[in-house]
């Protein structure tokens, strides 16, 4: 397999968490980054640093050393971070640069990415359980690209016309 | 969609079928041993059981097989037992793996299958992970780095040598 064309599908992926992430956060309540489910889980705000903790270690398996965030005094902060590390690592995929260490892409998506995404989710749900639930969309036909991964993420180009979970106040 | 073969597709299918075995090995994780009664937990009005939510993703393996074929069909199944949606699961995965694998023409570009179906699909491990926490069963943490995760290996046999953490 060339390194060329699994590093630009490696970026795509990295596209879609943007857009995910950014759907899981747009329009949230302003104490949603505090928000407690419960004891032992995640805050939103601790769940966008963890994801800049594992994107980072993905990056440092390009650049050496080692990758600690400490938590950010707002969680807008937090995002935009994160949005900085996904730029910061597609970067590097799209630079060609050597990954270290007999390190692979296909263990940097089925590592860090795959966690990033699954949390991703989480932050989804965290939504729900806040009173705040993200609309259903079909995401095949979402307008992602690889070169758009900051926070301005384009408005869903299929939203579901039906959400059997939806809030009582929703309209399609 | 077209289905004329682009320069590296055969590459992308690759990849393609490693993030289905990734599936394979995290949602495997996810859905084994429960805490008792976890397929019906709900944590809050309006938000999906983790067997509604495994239904769900079983439901998007489905229509990933659906797309890649050309055939494009959804279809919002209703949860079996869990033992069975876990064993639908992995049917799931490995149909659309076999598929993958095969010559057959792929129907829509790897990309759309990233990042529909199958990100959709790892963003729902996430929740069910999630809940199992909320629950009082929370899986172990792992170092995915280190994971034995190969095309093709889709079933419910995965690798046992794990770097597990609390």
């Amino acid at each position: 397999m060339t390194t060329e064309v699994k590093r630009a599908l490696l970026g795509h992926f990295l596209a879609a968490l943007a857009y995910r992430t950014q759907k899981a956060l747009r329009d949230a309540p302003a104490d949603f980054g505090s928000f407690r489910a419960t004891d032992g889980v995640r805050s939103p705000a601790e769940l966008v640093r963890h994801m800049t903790s594992v994107l980072g270690y993905a990056r440092t398996h390009f650049i050496g050393g080692h990758y600690w965030p400490e938590a950010l005094s707002t969680f807008d902060e937090e995002i935009v971070r994160f949005h900085d590390m996904l730029g910061t690592l597609a970067q590097h995929l799209r630079n060609g640069d050597a990954l270290l260490d007999g390190m692979t892409e296909e263990r940097l998506l089925q590592g860090p990415f795959s966690d990033a995404m699954t949390h991703a989710g989480q932050l989804a749900l965290l939504r729900r359980l806040a009173g705040a639930p993200v609309p259903p969309e079909n995401f095949i036909v979402a307008e992602i690209r690889p070169d758009r991964l900051g926070r301005d993420q384009a408005e869903p180009v299929s939203p579901d016309k039906v959400w059997p979970e939806a809030p009582e106040d929703w309209r399609a | 969609m077209s289905t004329a073969p682009q320069p590296g597709a055969d590459d992308k299918r690759e990849l393609l079928r490693h993030i289905v075995a990734t599936l394979a090995y995290r949602g495997g994780k996810a859905v084994s041993s429960p805490p008792p009664h976890f397929k019906d937990f709900r944590v809050a009005a309006g938000s999906r059981t983790p067997g509604e939510i495994l239904a769900h993703i079983g439901d998007l393996l489905d229509w990933a097989l659906s797309i890649a074929t050309g055939k494009q069909i959804w279809n919002d199944s209703t949860p079996l037992p869990w033992k069975d949606e876990v064993a639908r699961f992995f049917a799931a995965l490995k149909a659309f793996d076999s598929y993958l694998a095969s010559d057959e023409p792929l129907a829509a570009p790897p990309e759309s299958m990233f990042q529909g179906p199958i990100a959709d699909a790892l963003t729902h491990v996430g929740q069910i992970t999630m809940l199992r926490r909320i629950a009082g069963g929370p899986i172990r943490g792992e170092n995915y780095f280190k994971a034995e995760i190969e095309a093709g290996r889709v079933g419910a046999d995965q690798s046992s040598r794990r770097t597990e953490f609390d």
